[in-house]
């Protein structure tokens, strides 16, 4: 394993190190190239992606406070009901047993209420508290690219690193490729400003933890039921009864503002939950992948510690230059002599 | 006059293969004891005397929830008391045909998200918002190319497939085939039975259908069809 010309050849004869620093870079080299395969990250991180591009439509301020206004709009209409309208149709008295028995739908659901709209303003909360961090993960490149973005540089560093151990004379030349990749590594999560989004992203899943849960669905399923038959009792049942009371809807709506509002945005209020609650539901095992994956903060750094490591061996390997062959007859040998260059 | 010769010989035999293929379909048929129903199947409104339903109706299962048992998604609009069950309406064809397709119009939903496909039934109301029923080549919530629905009878009892029904509502499509696009039948999912009288063209269909995805994944819708067959021929 000796190269033997004239002038300033690498060699690695005498420069077991070098061996060592080339084993150490394809060992790096293949461990990244195999990370996305041990991770199941080609099955997972796609449906990453369809995750967040999923969130898309319904993570915006905008938005978000639309559901936490229609929250507001059905909590106002029930408590308006079970107030006012049920003291209007009790004739004045303050007679609840009537009005309940009357209308046991509406109080069926008017029992259920608080439990709803604590869990759904909760389930809005959390969410809305999460709007920075799921924006500075759909900031992140597309989740389908994140396998390559660890097979292409392992892929790399390994061939070069094996390359250069079968033929040593290009250790000069891959030396500062192998540099070069390891900057790469290096700089990618700082370009990505992975260092700040990551841990976002992480806050994120921990938050959607128990959102995104079939259990939770289910529950957020039937409490869409629940809506739709409280909000049916008012509409089908109650506004028909202040109508017969001699109420027309202009009265009706000055007299209980709440409940006409509630009745008339119902159906946008179905509009624009409805494809939420299928975002969510398609989602769960979406979910579960990406929580399957290592936790986001330590991506950053999967990229990072292999680069920081490639460029301290790459450049502790060093040049090892021969001394020209001497001409003389002395019947001296080359010397190796280890050149650390680009370290000092 | 070879000319004249060889013309009739082959319109002889034309007519004697389609003669022997003709033949030999019915005995298919008859070996099998099955033969298919293609027509419209017309379908009997729904209604409510009481606590008793009959005609054409609609249930929706919750997860986890069971045929027998329900739990069953209450339709506020539902004109019976026991909210459980959708009425259904024929539509301008009456109600389902076999053999073909008939798909949703364009655009499928109003403004507000009600479904406007009348030709199977008319859009009914669930929860404020109309919902329908079409059958289309490709399902449009899988994107799956899709049979039109099939339905024989053999001594009486109906069977096939209704892999493109498909409910459309609030700008939203649900399919609730049988088996389901691509074949399966998750959860609930239950092939299409039945009964049919040859003499009166009565019939009665039932299936579930399991929803895969969307804001009601998880729960099975129960069809519930019946009426008279007209035969296409």
């Amino acid at each position: 394993m000796t190269t033997t010309s004239s002038g300033h050849h690498d060699t690695l004869a005498g420069a077991p190190t070098r061996v060592w620093t080339l084993v150490g870079i394809a060992v790096i080299g293949v461990a990244l190239a195999v990370m996305p395969l041990a991770f199941g990250m080609f099955d997972k991180t796609p449906k990453g992606a369809v995750m967040i591009a999923d969130f898309k439509p319904y993570m915006t301020t905008a938005r978000l406070s639309g559901y936490q206004f229609e929250l507001r709009e059905i909590n106002a209409g029930v408590h308006e009901t079970d107030t006012s309208v049920a003291a209007y149709l009790g004739g004045g008295t303050s007679d609840r047993f009537a009005f309940q028995s009357e209308y046991p739908t509406f109080t069926s659901f008017y029992q259920q209420w608080p439990a709803i709209d604590s869990k759904m303003t909760g389930l809005m909360n959390q969410v809305q508290a999460n709007l920075g961090n799921y924006l500075a993960v759909a900031a992140l490149p597309s989740f389908k690219l994140f396998p390559w973005f660890f097979v292409l540089p392992g892929v790399l560093l390994a061939v070069f690193a094996i390359a250069t151990l079968v033929r040593p004379a290009r250790w000069r030349r891959t030396r500062w490729v192998l540099v070069i990749l390891g900057v790469g590594l290096v700089a990618a999560p700082g370009i990505f400003q992975m260092f700040q989004r990551a841990p976002d992203g992480g806050r994120m899943m921990t938050a959607f933890e128990s959102i995104e849960t079939t259990q939770n669905v289910q529950q957020i399923q039937g409490y869409f039921g629940s809506m739709a038959v409280g909000q049916g009792a008012i509409r089908l049942e109650i506004v028909p009864a202040l109508e017969r009371s001699g109420l027309d809807a202009a009265q009706i709506s000055a007299r209980f503002p709440a409940v006409a509002s509630l009745d008339a945005n119902w159906v946008h209020i179905l509009n624009d939950m409805t494809p939420m609650i299928g975002a969510m539901s398609d989602n769960v095992p979406d979910y579960q992948a990406i929580a399957s994956l290592p936790p986001f903060p330590l991506f950053p750094w999967f990229f990072a510690l292999p680069g920081v490591l490639v460029i301290g061996l790459a450049l502790a390997g060093g040049v090892t230059r021969q001394r020209p062959e001497p001409s003389g007859e002395s019947g001296e040998h080359p010397v190796a002599v280890p050149v650390n260059e680009g370290v000092s | 006059m070879i000319r004249r010769l060889l013309s009739f010989s082959v319109v002889v035999s034309s007519l004697a293969l389609a003669a022997g293929a003709l033949a030999f379909e019915p005995a298919n048929a008859a070996s099998s004891g099955r033969h298919a129903l293609v027509g419209t199947f017309k379908l009997q409104p729904g209604a409510c005397v009481g606590t008793s339903v009959t005609g054409t109706y609609f249930q929706m299962i919750f997860p986890g929830g069971t045929v027998a048992n329900g739990k069953f998604f209450d339709n506020p609009d539902s004109t019976c008391a026991n909210k459980a069950y959708t009425l259904t309406v024929p539509g301008l064809r009456g109600g389902l045909v076999t053999g073909k397709y008939q798909p949703n119009p364009t655009p499928a939903f109003n403004a507000q998200g009600g479904a406007l496909a009348d030709s199977i039934v008319q859009p009914q109301s669930f929860t404020a918002i109309d919902f329908s029923i079409a059958t289309s080549q490709k399902d449009p919530q899988t994107g799956l190319a899709v049979p039109p629905p099939a339905i024989s009878v053999k001594s009486g009892k109906l069977s096939g497939q209704v892999e493109a029904w498909s409910a459309s509502w609030n700008k939203l499509y649900f399919n609730q085939g049988s088996p389901k696009p691509n074949g399966s039948s998750p959860g609930l999912t239950a092939p299409l039975s039945g009964t049919y009288n040859s003499k009166t063209h009565a019939f009665v269909i039932t299936w579930t259908s399991q929803v895969v995805g969307g804001p009601f994944n998880g729960f099975t819708g129960l069809w519930h069809l019946t009426g008279t067959f007209s035969s296409a021929k």
